[in-house]
């Protein structure tokens, strides 16, 4: 079976990885193995949700972007293409305005926001509420995990997730499209996307049903976060640039949990938090929830401010841009009306705003050949019975479940269970040395000597 | 492939958790994502059935290359016509468990929409054998 190659984010830096496993036990996918004493990723389950990267205790699950110093130097017009969730990453005392002349410093011509393309999405998400023989419910396609957990873990709803580009691909079409008239040539024209996830850097790289996203360079957050902070408090004095109301002040929430499905109509849920969605999905696709017409999920708990690659605290984040939201609406109240140019060239965008169609990934499938499934099925089924059942993880494989679809699939061997090993030894068919051989290679060679050592716990140096 | 599933009269809570799992195992295999809700749909509101309706039941599950067999056989007070517990809209759900959700009356109908082969057969104080095939 030939495998498609899938593009990801999430890494692993094998000369930092100590094998501990806590990547392989968060994992919701079950899509992480420990093999000589690293942990490796299998491309086909992984959704970029980013749980490995959080609990890794040594740095060593790393998220792949690209250099903004290389890029700042490749384009003439560079413009820095910001999230909300950005702004919500610093103290109060720095406003919108200044947080946007400090990147303007960094090197950027222009900065623009992301979520100002979000009035044209809601104005979709009416024209889809509208649609009458559209599946339902109608999922978002906002959070690039959720549309990878479907098509990995939930095959049947592929076809319920709504095929309207991210907002920051909006954005930049629309940048791309006002710049056209100047008289730079359109490859000296960098879009800088500003990602607060994993997840959505593989959306600027390999978006799902689009060929090519039209972000030219992706920029981790907690990199871009540090070079502004560095540069803002460095500044004695910060020229704000004065600017009319372009914002409508609730778009700055949309990344957040809890905004989105009150633009579509009908009954609409917003979940967010990984387990909470996979949870949902499972009773969804089950057929046991019926009559919903949105959803609105996110991986990350609070949304984008929980975004793996966000600096802030999350709740912090969701204060402050709750606060932004409300100035924005006073100032909305004295200007009367929220100009957004981007709303001007709404029928452009409009044609070209769609994807192609979601397909499901094959992270589950035993086999593409049902009766070799079928085969493989009935014996994961003998095996686990011969299993214990912990899902101690010992064996390298986050469950016993797990370990036998690794030994079908020829991966990994009855023997790599440490309680399979004990039987064995007493019935005479594994020696100690095999056994532990065995664990070495799961768990690295040398890894049964000191623990401490590994955990950088090391005894200081005698010096007499 | 055989699967195997008891189900408690009543017990609405755990209601779906024998037709998840048979879609869990359909997840491993190569059918179709239209096929698999079909599957998933029908064996939801068959299980729902027996919770609500009878006192205990079982489902066996048969999956083969072409198709999935399952029976839901159980202990209960059966179904006094047939005919008529097939049309849409009919159920003699108490209020209580209507008030669940359940009940609505269109879980037979919904069974036969969604499956290839569906036999009903029952004895009034006794129980009820449902047969649902789907292929894929």
């Amino acid at each position: 079976m030939d495998k498609p190659h899938y593009v990801h984010a999430i890494q692993i830096n094998t000369d930092k990885c100590i094998g501990c496993s806590h990547c392989m036990r968060v994992c919701s996918t079950q899509a992480i193995r420990i093999v000589g004493g690293h942990a490796r990723i299998m491309p086909e389950r992984c959704v970029d949700c980013g749980e490995c990267y959080s609990v890794c205790p040594v740095a060593a699950v790393y998220v792949k972007s690209d250099s903004l110093e290389t890029h700042l130097k490749q384009y003439v017009y560079k413009i820095a293409l910001v999230p909300s969730v950005f702004f919500g990453q610093f103290p109060a005392k720095y406003s919108v305005s200044q947080i946007s002349a400090t990147i303007r410093q960094l090197g950027f011509n222009e900065v623009f926001e992301v979520e100002q393309a979000v009035d044209f999405v809601k104005e979709e998400y009416k024209l889809k509420s509208d649609e009458p023989d559209s599946p339902k419910p109608v999922i978002s396609s906002f959070c690039p995990s959720v549309v990878r957990l479907i098509q990995v873990m939930f095959p049947s709803l592929t076809e319920n997730v709504f095929q309207l580009k991210a907002p920051h691909d909006i954005a930049a079409i629309y940048l791309r499209d006002i710049n056209s008239t100047t008289n730079i040539p359109p490859e000296d024209i960098g879009i800088f996307y500003i990602s607060p996830c994993a997840s959505k850097i593989v959306a600027a790289k390999a978006p799902e049903g689009e060929d090519k996203s039209p972000t030219d360079v992706v920029v981790n957050m907690k990199e871009f976060y540090n070079k502004v902070y560095k540069r803002i408090i460095e500044l004695k004095r910060i020229d704000e640039l004065k600017r009319s109301s372009t914002m409508t002040s609730d778009s700055v929430k949309w990344s957040l949990s809890g905004t989105e499905r009150e633009y579509f109509k009908g009954r609409s849920l917003a979940i967010d938090g990984v387990e909470n969605v996979i949870k949902f999905l499972e009773k969804l696709e089950s057929g046991h929830i019926t009559d919903i017409d949105f959803l609105e999920l996110r991986v990350c708990d609070q949304g984008c401010a929980g975004g793996i690659l966000c600096p802030g605290n999350r709740f912090l984040t969701v204060e402050r841009i709750g606060e932004r939201q409300k100035r924005l609406q006073e100032r909305l109240i004295e200007n009367k009306v929220v100009n957004n140019p981007l709303m001007k060239y709404k029928e452009q965008l409009h044609r070209v705003s769609k994807t192609e169609a979601i397909y499901p990934r094959e992270g589950l499938l035993l086999d593409a050949d049902v009766e070799i499934a079928l085969r493989k099925m009935q014996k994961i089924k003998t095996l686990k019975s011969y299993l214990p059942g912990f899902d101690c993880g010992a064996c390298g494989a986050p469950t016993c479940k797990n370990l036998a679809e690794d030994i079908v699939k020829g991966e990994a061997s009855m023997s790599h269970c440490v309680f399979v090993q004990r039987v064995m030894e007493k019935n005479y068919k594994l020696s100690p040395e095999q056994a532990f051989q065995m664990i070495e290679k799961i768990w690295g060679k040398n890894r049964l000597n000191k623990y401490s050592e590994n955990h950088g716990e090391k005894e200081p140096e005698k010096t007499d | 492939m055989q699967m195997q599933f008891d189900i408690q009269g009543g017990d609405f809570s755990a209601a779906g958790e024998a037709s998840s799992e048979v879609k869990k195992a359909l997840k491993q295999l190569n059918i179709q994502p239209q096929t698999l809700r079909r599957i998933a749909v029908a064996l939801y509101e068959a299980e729902v059935n027996v919770v609500a309706h009878a006192y205990r039941g079982t489902m066996t599950v048969d999956i083969s290359p072409a198709r999935i067999l399952v029976q839901l056989q159980d202990e209960g007070p059966g179904i006094d016509d047939i005919g008529k517990a097939m049309e849409e809209g009919f159920s003699t759900a108490s209020d209580k468990v209507r008030e669940m959700g359940f009940g609505a009356g269109m879980g037979l109908p919904n069974i036969k929409k969604n499956s290839d082969e569906m036999h009903l057969t029952s004895t009034p104080g006794t129980g009820t054998t449902l047969e649902i095939i789907v292929n894929f």
